[in-house]
């Protein structure tokens, strides 16, 4: 599977949640990273390149910092100018049909204000509407967002955490399961190298814990089928 | 379970020792994916006891 990421911020090489997402990237996985804004520092948009691009990848993204509730200025040129009719939607416009359509969000606030009630009062999925009624529009599937609340306040630890949604994000095929993260963790854990580990040991180690999300599985699908017997009576 | 607190302390040690940050937080979240399976495990067991001692199920 092909991801395209598409990243509009004014100013990405400053921005520490871009840089940070950028540097999360998985090394050998099919994704295009593009940076609009330093693609096109005049604003000149190459319509056909970019439906080239759409064309050729089967997961499309866009990833931006929240600005009033939706994206710095360029993205939404780019839709102006991309989406166009016969192309995105209206006859003959299918080339975007099937593919998967996926945000990922830097937001300022923390996610407890995104509610009736909160801060700004209206949840992200409302806010995002727009996003919505795109990938409805263009025949794409719309995926749950990744959203990143404050990323300046995190943790180191929740910052690793989010590496790894981020990378799944990408990555896994949708929707995203139990079952699918542990063959994406067993995957990553087997190619991991071992030689940013000390000594030995470390081999052994990451061998016991594949062996031991594989036991799990075994465990909490004889559980389900135990459960499935049950129900079946 | 004494079996998962050792792999666990090791993963973490491991992570600690990591130079790679990419592989510190793989490792971070793997000990977080065996705590997950653990608790849908639990939960599994929780509902296959409770199906187990429902009366509905008491037929002979």
């Amino acid at each position: 599977m092909k991801t395209l990421i598409i990243v509009s911020h004014p100013t990405v090489l400053e921005s520490g949640s871009q840089q940070f997402l950028i540097q999360s990237l998985p090394d050998d996985e099919d994704i295009t990273l593009h940076l609009l804004e330093e693609t096109y520092p005049n604003g000149n948009i190459d319509v056909e390149k970019e439906q080239a691009l759409l064309r050729e990848h089967d997961r499309v993204l866009f990833q931006f910092p929240f600005y009033w509730y939706s994206s710095p200025p360029l993205l939404k040129k780019w839709q102006d100018e991309v989406l166009t009719e016969h192309f995105a939607f209206g006859y003959r416009g299918n080339r975007l049909q099937n593919k998967e359509f996926g945000l990922v969000l830097a937001i300022g606030l923390p996610e407890k204000e995104y509610q009736t009630g909160g801060r700004e009062g209206f949840s992200i999925s409302e806010l995002t509407k727009p996003y919505q009624a795109m990938a409805k529009k263009t025949g794409m599937t719309y995926l749950k967002p990744l959203t990143i609340f404050q990323f300046s306040y995190m943790t180191e630890k929740q910052k690793k955490a989010l590496l790894i949604d981020y990378q799944q994000y990408i990555s896994l095929e949708q929707p995203i399961s139990l079952k699918r993260r542990e063959e994406w963790f067993i995957k990553q854990l087997t190619k991991t190298s071992k030689e940013t580990l000390p000594g030995e040991h470390a081999t052994f180690v990451i061998e016991e814990a594949i062996d031991k999300i594989e036991d799990n599985r075994l465990e909490l699908d004889e559980l389900r089928l135990h459960l499935d017997n049950y129900d079946d009576k | 379970m004494e079996d998962n607190q050792w792999l666990k302390a090791q993963l973490e040690q491991l992570e600690s020792e990591s130079q790679d940050y990419k592989q510190k937080a793989l490792l971070q979240a793997t000990v977080a994916l065996l705590l997950e399976q653990e608790k849908r495990e639990e939960q599994l067991q929780g509902e296959l006891d409770g199906t187990l001692w429902s009366p509905g199920n008491w037929t002979v």
